[in-house]
């Protein structure tokens, strides 16, 4: 396991990010955490993460994947790999769906939360 | 007492459309008018008049054609017929049509403004009801979004914490304290599923789903399904089978509704079943429509509750207290799936004996010939 990388968990619900941040933290890798989209686009251009978490329904329902859409189309940033992570199923109907949304999104891939550590860590280590 | 509200006048003859605009205006009504049926509807749908006073006898388009165009297009907008004090029965006949109310020929002022002042009043009641539809339809969707936001994040996060305990991220956890959060984790999760499935009927949209039918193969469907749910059965040691016709037609619909209706209702007849019950799905074709029949020999359902098994979060009282889990939400929203297949589903049922649930799917406008000339699924 790499010890140096880092990961960047974008989330509005402080016990979900400290939740998947001790898994993260368990399995040696460094976890630094916002609490909004404009925190974490400060935290990305102070310091580029390896790779980014990032919760498509904080404060409104588009505003994660516009902060996903504006990093795969910026020079510095496209290559850090994003995972979307999401509350919404295809089911709900609001908004997101993997299916038809995924080419829009361009995110590296999508967790349901809540998420099982196994599956996420095994993602993590196939894109870092 | 007005509220800037917009009357318009229909008739010919211009004695009275001028004496009705100032008698109206007086009251402080805006006014238009109109001496034809034709300018009158063109009127209508430029100016979006709340009441409008129609002569019935006009030559060109007739008072009453003008009506009944503006039934269909404005059913919401106050109509009152002006009759000749011998035609009472047009009159009728107007009101028979969609008209509100009428006033004979020939009124004075304050005939007129009474006439036209409970018109109205009718016309405020109507959109009053419709501003408190669309708030209650805003609240709906708000409570979706509540539902699958505010309500499901916690849950989420709960179960998150849960899962780095189990995982013993933080830490040593006694044997006994595992199984206690593990029993956590599957309650919270029974919740969520709930959620997910209450946020499905709420914004299901029947059009949309619609728009996207396909010839649908029954009886592959059905196989799958019972394949699916063979574990279940297995458990409870409930025998499944399947019977249907060789050249049965497939339905128009959509794959994966008709799976979800097919699939609930077996795990229905499978989870209230009992050891050594039995489970059959049998299609069938007759006359105009496809049958789904899910039969079993399970514990049935007491005839008090029979008429509202299909009503949203309804549960057979007596199912409580028996180790079965389910949120009461299976059957509304299967109903909800068959009847945007212009189908429709009956229950039978007798305590001790079992249940059989059956569908009805119009067939699709294919003649036998056709199909066994080739029918393929598109």
């Amino acid at each position: 396991m790499d010890r140096n990388k880092r990961i960047l968990i974008v989330d509005d619900d402080p016990d979900f990010a400290a939740a998947i941040g001790k898994i993260l933290t368990s399995a040696h890798y460094e976890v630094e955490k916002a609490g909004s989209l404009q925190a974490g686009m400060k935290a990305i251009e102070a310091r580029t993460p390896d790779l980014i978490l990032l919760d498509v329904m904080m404060e409104k329902y588009d505003d994660g994947f516009n902060m996903c859409y504006d990093l795969k189309h910026d020079a510095r940033y496209k290559h850090i790999p994003v995972i979307i992570i999401t509350a919404v199923t295809e089911v709900t109907g609001l908004k997101f769906s993997p299916e038809t949304d995924g080419e829009y999104l361009q995110a590296e891939g999508y967790l349901r939360k809540p998420i099982n550590a196994e599956v996420l860590l095994k993602k993590i280590a196939s894109l870092v | 007492m007005s509220q800037g509200e917009c009357i318009l006048i229909i008739d010919d003859e211009q004695v009275l459309l001028e004496g009705c605009r100032q008698v109206l205006e007086e009251k402080g009504y805006v006014t238009a008018t109109a001496d034809n049926g034709e300018r009158g509807l063109q009127l209508i749908r430029e100016l979006n008049p709340d009441l409008v006073l129609v002569d019935l006898k006009m030559p060109g388009k007739s008072g009453m054609e003008v009506l009944q165009e503006i039934e269909s297009t404005h059913p919401n907008l106050v109509k009152i017929v002006i009759t000749g004090y011998s035609t009472v029965s047009l009159a009728v006949e107007a009101m028979k049509k969609g008209a509100d109310d009428f006033i004979p020929k020939p009124f004075t002022d304050d005939e007129l403004s009474m006439t036209v002042e409970k018109g109205l009043k009718k016309r405020r009641l109507i959109l009053e009801r419709e501003a408190l539809m669309k708030e209650q339809e805003l609240i709906r969707r708000n409570m979706i979004s509540l539902v699958s936001h505010e309500m499901r994040a916690p849950l989420a996060a709960t179960i998150q914490y849960l899962e780095v305990i189990l995982g013993g991220m933080a830490g040593d956890v006694s044997q006994e304290a595992k199984e206690m959060i593990e029993r956590c984790v599957v309650r919270l999760r029974e919740m969520l599923e709930l959620f997910g499935r209450w946020l499905k009927l709420a914004t299901y949209d029947p059009q949309k789903s619609a728009e996207r039918f396909t010839a649908v193969p029954l009886t592959d469907m059905a196989a799958k399904v019972l394949e699916m749910r063979k574990p279940d059965a297995q458990e409870m040691k409930v025998h499944l089978s399947l019977e249907a016709p060789q050249d049965l037609p497939p339905v128009m619909g959509s794959r994966g509704a008709l799976e979800e209706v097919l699939d609930n209702l077996v795990a229905n007849a499978i989870k209230y079943n009992r050891q050594g019950g039995w489970v059959k799905v049998r299609l069938l074709e007759r006359n105009q429509e496809i049958l789904v029949e899910v039969a079993d020999n399970g514990i049935g359902i007491p005839p008090e509750h029979l008429p509202r098994i299909f009503d949203e979060f309804y549960r057979v009282d007596g199912r409580r207290n028996a180790p079965i889990k389910g949120a009461g939400l299976g059957l509304a929203i299967v109903k909800k799936l068959v009847e945007t297949h212009g189908g429709t589903i009956a229950a039978e049922s007798r305590v001790g004996e079992g249940s059989l649930f059956r569908i009805s799917l119009p067939k699709p406008q294919q003649t036998k010939a056709e199909r066994t000339g080739g029918w393929k699924p598109v």
